[in-house]
């Protein structure tokens, strides 16, 4: 018997609650990125607070509250990009999820 | 710098956990591409196993230690990883949990020496409280992965790890324990507040959740990767079929019967 028939017999239903918070874990992680000595979780409150600034190295508090020295366009080019990729496969996974029943 | 995965199967009269051990280090290999050692003992037929592990280490089982169905539990002697491993950089992972993608690579990009996991999350459960170690203690830290490189902190939590477990009765009362049995969940917390002074040093703890199947959970395997949940959640005295869908992420399998179903 295949999983879909499984379901089906069992008139199991999709619970949609539960697939937002695996979606939200599994996506967590891959927002977190090691660079130039710091690990960042990537929020776009943390993008914005990098772009923001105009020179080029600034002083950063990183998640774990450590103050670390970064360049500031190679991290904000490695934030965004991180970002915009795992909030891509997020949207595709979810809106696949949702239509589920 | 070596790195490694390193794995811990002795089996017991109800549990093959050598099976596991290898079916989770194929997945290391392929999803990790990274070599995997494992610790046993003298009674495990390694020809029985169609897998050829970097090294096979040998280690005296200590069955002192029961699961509350009065079945053996052989989940002592885990501080020894310290020594045991061959690698620089280890992941130590429990053979219980189902490797679906690079997440763990991660650790080796940061740059602590080590780190394991504080936070949990139960599929289909997506409410549920995060364990303490009793009522009014601590939040459990968790053994299921460790990731540790070679340095004289991570040599004193393992140190502490054994003194602990060679010592649970006295810790067991000291923090009002309940549950009888020994467990590495336990003498890890422990161990890293005793390390860090007894606070609490977020640096230590790997900063995604670890993800759990419970009891009453049925993993199907859809493929490779991707795997059905099916949860009976019991609601006014019935029981209602819930389902949700999985993929490219790692869990940690209490079903060791389901876990050997899917691999």
């Amino acid at each position: 018997m295949d999983t879909k028939q499984l379901l089906t017999e069992v008139k199991a239903r999709f619970n949609h609650n539960s697939a937002k918070a695996y979606l939200k874990d599994k996506y967590e992680s891959k927002l977190c990125v090691a660079d130039q000595g710091g690990l960042w979780k990537i929020t776009p409150e943390l993008i914005a607070a990098v772009n923001s600034f105009t020179s080029d190295s600034i002083i950063m508090l990183d998640s774990y509250s450590n103050p670390v020295k970064v360049n500031r366009t190679n991290l904000l080019v490695k934030l965004q990009k991180t970002y915009s990729d795992v909030m891509e496969q997020w949207h595709n996974e979810w809106t696949t999820l949702e239509k589920a029943r | 710098m070596s790195k490694g995965v390193l794995l811990f199967a002795f089996n017991s009269d109800t549990v093959d956990y050598m099976a596991m051990a290898v079916a989770t280090a194929k997945r290391a290999n392929q999803y990790l591409n990274l070599p995997v050692t494992v610790v046993t003992d003298e009674s495990t037929d390694m020809s029985k196993y169609d897998y050829d592990f970097d090294h096979v280490l040998y280690q005296t089982a200590d069955k002192s230690n029961y699961t509350i169905e009065d079945n053996v539990w052989i989940n002592k002697g885990r501080y020894n990883a310290y020594n045991l491993t061959p690698y620089d950089e280890t992941l130590l992972i429990d053979t219980d949990y189902l490797i679906n993608s690079d997440t763990l690579l991660k650790p080796f990009e940061l740059y602590d020496d080590f780190m394991c996991h504080n936070r949990t999350s139960y599929l289909m459960i997506p409410d549920h409280y995060q364990e303490l170690m009793s009522d009014h203690s601590f939040p459990t830290l968790w053994a299921t992965v460790i990731y540790f490189k070679k340095t004289s902190k991570t040599k004193s939590i393992f140190e502490c790890m054994q003194m602990v477990q060679e010592n649970y009765m006295h810790y067991q009362q000291l923090y009002n324990m309940t549950v009888p049995s020994y467990r590495n969940d336990f003498a890890l917390t422990i161990a890293v507040r005793i390390v860090h002074g007894q606070t609490d040093d977020v640096s230590v703890y790997i900063p995604w959740n670890l993800v759990h199947v419970g009891k009453n959970t049925q993993v199907y395997r859809d493929s490779d990767t991707k795997y059905t949940i099916v949860y009976d959640n019991w609601k006014n005295g019935k029981i209602r079929k819930e389902y949700n869908i999985v993929e490219g992420t790692d869990f940690h399998m209490m079903n060791k019967k389901n876990f050997m179903e899917l691999v």
